[in-house]
């Protein structure tokens, strides 16, 4: 269970906008995937299949708290010793970090969703179909039309 | 660097809140709810094959719907499902499961990952059998039965899902390191062993009933020893596979 929650939870926290709701989830979600664990023998890939109890089960508690999706996230603040930052983050400034968040927040909640999911919670398209509820032709198709809207919102590249 | 490429690298830098640990808030809904299990009967070593059978008709007896699961384990590239009951197999999988009959020349150049070497105080396997990039397997058998089974597959707790195993009560299950790396010991009942694919699919969903069984985490490399022996020369036999 510990191997899938750190996923789940991010997961949750994208779908439902607030931590306790996230963590509720998360836990509802695992319940009810154990309950029905007959059911994934049938060849039901398995991570995305839990993913996407607990993305349900925080998008209706978003719903029923009548939270608007938003964007929750924030770059980390400055490096906090326990990891360097990889070679990709180092050459990407903090302060394009923050335009690229602040982009991904003034989408529109379907391309939004599709690249958070795809890039900073680092999911497969099958995971991410899963965790969204849509097919994996339109995870593909949706992310690339989210990338233009991203590049038209903060461009390419930053001039170094 | 592309847009995507940014993107990518600002996942390692956002600030995500620490996942709260919810293992133990779910085992206890979960054995609220479970039907107090029967007590268990523990099998002989003498009465394997006996054990073995009435397992077998167990198991085929019992509805999935009724299986509570009652805890949750993951190491290397494997889950460990420990449930109040079994749920129903075919009771007579072929070795296919583990892939092609090769030589360790063979294996080698087409297991995909590391592959550490039988051990080398043991006589040499009596078959190795590939499943590429996914998993290595070396078979000593004892006349027609299969009396040790060395399995390697990749995965890391970061990235499971390459087996699946579910233990009933009657199993027990302990944590230990080998050399340093995670290990965990099951020993005493049937296990039930789903082979899942790179993707996470089930490769093959018949399953087999397990012998005692090591899995140690070896830097992404999963081991897997199987069979009548104790913990002690598991453990033994797998500090003797050179990576």
């Amino acid at each position: 269970m510990r191997i899938h929650q750190g996923i789940a939870f991010r997961v949750a926290l994208v779908a439902a906008g607030d931590r306790g709701d996230a963590e509720e989830a998360v836990q509802d979600g695992f319940v009810k995937a154990y309950r029905a664990l007959g059911r994934f023998r049938d060849g039901a890939p398995f991570r995305p299949w839990l993913l996407q109890i607990v993305a349900n089960e925080a998008r209706n508690r978003r719903r029923s708290a009548g939270r608007r999706a938003g964007l929750t996230l924030r770059v980390a603040a400055a490096t906090s010793g326990d990891a360097a930052p990889s070679p990709e983050a180092a050459v990407v400034s903090h302060e394009r970090r923050d335009e690229l968040l602040d982009g991904l927040g003034r989408l529109d909640e379907r391309d939004r969703d599709v690249l958070v999911h795809r890039f900073l919670l680092e999911l497969g398209e099958e995971e991410t179909a899963a965790a969204l509820g849509i097919r994996r032709g339109t995870v593909k198709s949706r992310t690339s039309r989210a990338l233009e809207r991203l590049r038209a919102a903060v461009g390419e590249e930053v001039a170094s | 660097m592309s847009l995507e490429q940014q993107l990518s690298a600002l996942a390692t830098t956002v600030g995500w809140p620490e996942a709260p640990d919810v293992a133990a808030a779910v085992t206890a809904r979960l054995e609220a709810e479970a039907t107090p299990p029967r007590r268990a009967r523990r099998p002989r070593l003498a009465l394997v094959l006996a054990v073995l059978v009435a397992a077998v008709l167990a198991v085929l007896a019992v509805s999935p719907a009724r299986t509570a699961i009652l805890d949750w384990f993951g190491i290397g590239g494997a889950q460990i499902v420990r449930v109040d009951e079994l749920p129903a197999l075919d009771p007579a999988p072929g070795l296919g499961i583990l892939g092609d009959v090769v030589n360790l020349d063979q294996a080698r150049t087409r297991a995909g990952f590391p592959l550490a070497q039988p051990p080398d105080d043991e006589p040499a396997p009596d078959e190795v059998r590939v499943a590429p990039g996914v998993r290595v397997s070396y078979i000593w058998r004892d006349g027609d039965r299969i009396r040790l089974l060395v399995t390697q597959f990749p995965g890391s707790a970061t990235d499971p899902g390459l087996l699946k195993k579910m233990v009933s009560n009657e199993t027990r299950i302990e944590q230990l390191t080998v050399d340093g790396d995670p290990a965990i010991w099951l020993e005493g009942g049937p296990h039930v062993v789903y082979f899942l694919g790179p993707d996470g699919a089930v490769r093959d969903d018949r399953g087999w009933l397990a012998g005692n069984t090591l899995l140690v985490d070896r830097d992404g490399v999963t081991v897997r020893v199987e069979g009548d022996l104790p913990r002690g020369d598991a453990v033994d036999l797998v500090r003797a596979m050179s990576r």
